[in-house]
């Protein structure tokens, strides 16, 4: 068995859990300061690249050869993708505290060099298969979006360096953003799910045309929005992609319950249940949110609701989602590894006996409980209830993950 | 030693899908089962095409088979049509699953 998705998984939560660490030690206050600066740059890069990116491309090298029945074009790239990926992210960290230009742009490189090989080794791995559905156009163009992510990143890097297109830097700044979160997380997280959910549920006989409209509004508003911010488009141009997104949301959630409808095992496990309740929510705060906008559209753009809508969508749906698929996801990767070849013995244990469900379900419960009082703090304009939604959300976060971990102990 | 195709299908529900918890016989993944003086035959299939269970489920039918197959060759074929459904599982598996129809 592969130990690629091994590195990238057990990295993921190494970030995860340096992340809560790091915001623990400022009562998660760096939220309340200006994130567009060295503090701002290292928790947000260590959130998104540390933990959500590394995650998500373990489960990638994890779940390719369940969705296309093929295995990874190479997996040498992969262990070479890890290490470069993995050195430069730390360096690229390390810059931002130290607020070191040279470093920051060294490492910025040799990450984005990482970003590179993986798009590579994801683009010869679904070329070859061939097998092209709304999981595996999901995918590839989630890997697109991240490679564009990284490429404006590494020009606003370019640009703070030598100051050679400053009047470009803050559309790049909007499309970095919008290409990394919406575009990257957006569809590798939808898309896989239209695999994962199905087999949790054992759901049967579903239909499957709406995956096809997710994946073409998706796309659609994440085009949108990075052309918008590219050339500065009208306030109306960047709602619209607001709007095709927010659609592609609500139809996302439809489908999910067409899948849920469908089921044939009655429980999926807590994490999974948690991930449904998850994906409804964010779709109800995606809807406020697009009304809101277009009542008061100027606000959009404030920090405020910069801030507010990163913590909407990162903490409350990106990290939430793969936090409640890592109970399926941990146990899956500890099992195979440690039983696989012992399965039809007797004693084997089953997944089920390495991970808690009831522990899952309260670790869960208490993240997303905690983790409404910040985005309340921050409408609010409450510090205080900013401090302490948020270190209770990172204690009850490092707890969860610590349960995870327990599993490698089984 | 006479072996029969129903102790084979019995030696097979040692073999658990370990996320489900319910073995593969009761799953209904095992379609036919044949037996001569020289082969042990399995013909099967899994709950969804790439299964990642896939080599596990197929290792842990030839080690239960290897206690009683003597010195008979075991074939175990994965095949995906027909493709499995609920359906397939026996009333012990769908209790255990709370199987909704």
């Amino acid at each position: 068995m592969s130990r690629l998705p091994f590195l990238f998984i057990l990295s993921g939560m190494a970030g995860f859990v340096l992340f809560h660490a790091a915001s623990l030690m400022s009562l998660t206050g760096w939220i309340g300061e200006e994130l567009r600066g060295p503090s701002g740059w290292f928790h947000v890069h260590l959130f998104v690249l540390g933990w959500a990116t590394m995650l998500a491309m373990g489960a990638v090298y994890q779940l390719i050869n369940v969705i296309l029945q093929s295995n990874i074009y190479s997996e040498r790239l992969g262990y070479i993708h890890y290490a470069v990926f993995t050195v430069g992210l730390a360096g690229l960290l390390f810059g931002f505290i130290q607020g070191e230009v040279y470093w920051i742009a060294a490492c910025a490189t040799l990450a984005f060099t990482g970003v590179l090989l993986f798009a590579w080794n994801m683009a010869a791995t679904l070329f070859r298969a061939s097998q092209w559905n709304a999981i595996t156009i999901s995918a590839a163009c989630a890997v697109l979006y991240l490679v564009l992510a990284g490429l404006s990143g590494m020009a606003m890097g370019l640009n703070f360096a030598t100051g050679w297109w400053n009047e470009l830097h803050q559309r790049l700044f909007g499309t970095h953003i919008w290409l990394g979160t919406v575009g990257w997380f957006g569809l590798i997280i939808t898309g896989f799910s239209y695999k994962m959910l199905p087999m949790f549920y054992l759901a049967h006989h579903y239909p499957t045309a709406p995956q096809k409209v997710v994946t073409a509004l998706w796309n659609a508003g994440v085009i949108v929005g990075a052309v918008s911010f590219l050339l500065d488009g009208s306030v109306w141009t960047k709602w619209s992609a607001l709007l095709l997104i927010t659609i592609a949301i609500v139809v996302y959630n439809v489908h999910l319950l067409q899948i849920r409808k469908h089921r044939h095992k009655r429980g999926p496990g807590s994490g999974i249940q948690w991930s449904m309740y998850g994906n409804h929510a964010f779709a109800a705060a995606a809807v406020a949110m697009l009304v809101y906008a277009m009542w008061h559209p100027q606000q959009m753009f404030l920090a405020e609701s910069v801030t507010l809508a990163g913590w909407i969508y990162l903490a409350g749906w990106v990290s939430f989602m793969i936090i409640c698929y890592l109970s399926k996801i941990v146990p899956f990767l500890w099992w195979t590894h440690k039983y696989g070849k012992h399965a039809g013995q007797p004693g084997t244990p089953l997944m089920s006996d390495l991970l808690s469900e009831k522990k899952v379900y309260a670790g869960l419960a208490a993240i997303a409980v905690f983790g409404l009082i910040p985005p309340l703090g921050l409408i609010l304009d409450s510090p205080l209830a900013v401090a302490i939604g948020g270190t209770a959300h990172s204690v009850f976060s490092v707890a969860y993950m610590g349960l995870i971990g327990l599993i490698f102990s089984r | 030693m006479t072996l029969h195709e129903e102790q084979v299908r019995e030696k097979l529900r040692l073999v658990y899908d370990p996320e489900l918890g319910v073995n593969i016989v009761d799953l209904g993944l095992v379609y036919d089962i044949r037996v001569d003086d020289d082969h042990i035959y399995v013909r099967m299939t899994m709950t969804t095409p790439g299964c990642p269970m896939h080599d596990m489920l197929v290792g842990g039918v030839k080690r239960v088979l290897r206690d009683i197959a003597e010195k008979r060759e075991i074939a175990v074929d994965v095949v995906w049509e027909p493709r499995w459904s609920p359906d397939n599982m026996s009333p012990a598996a769908k209790e255990q699953l709370g199987f909704i129809d």
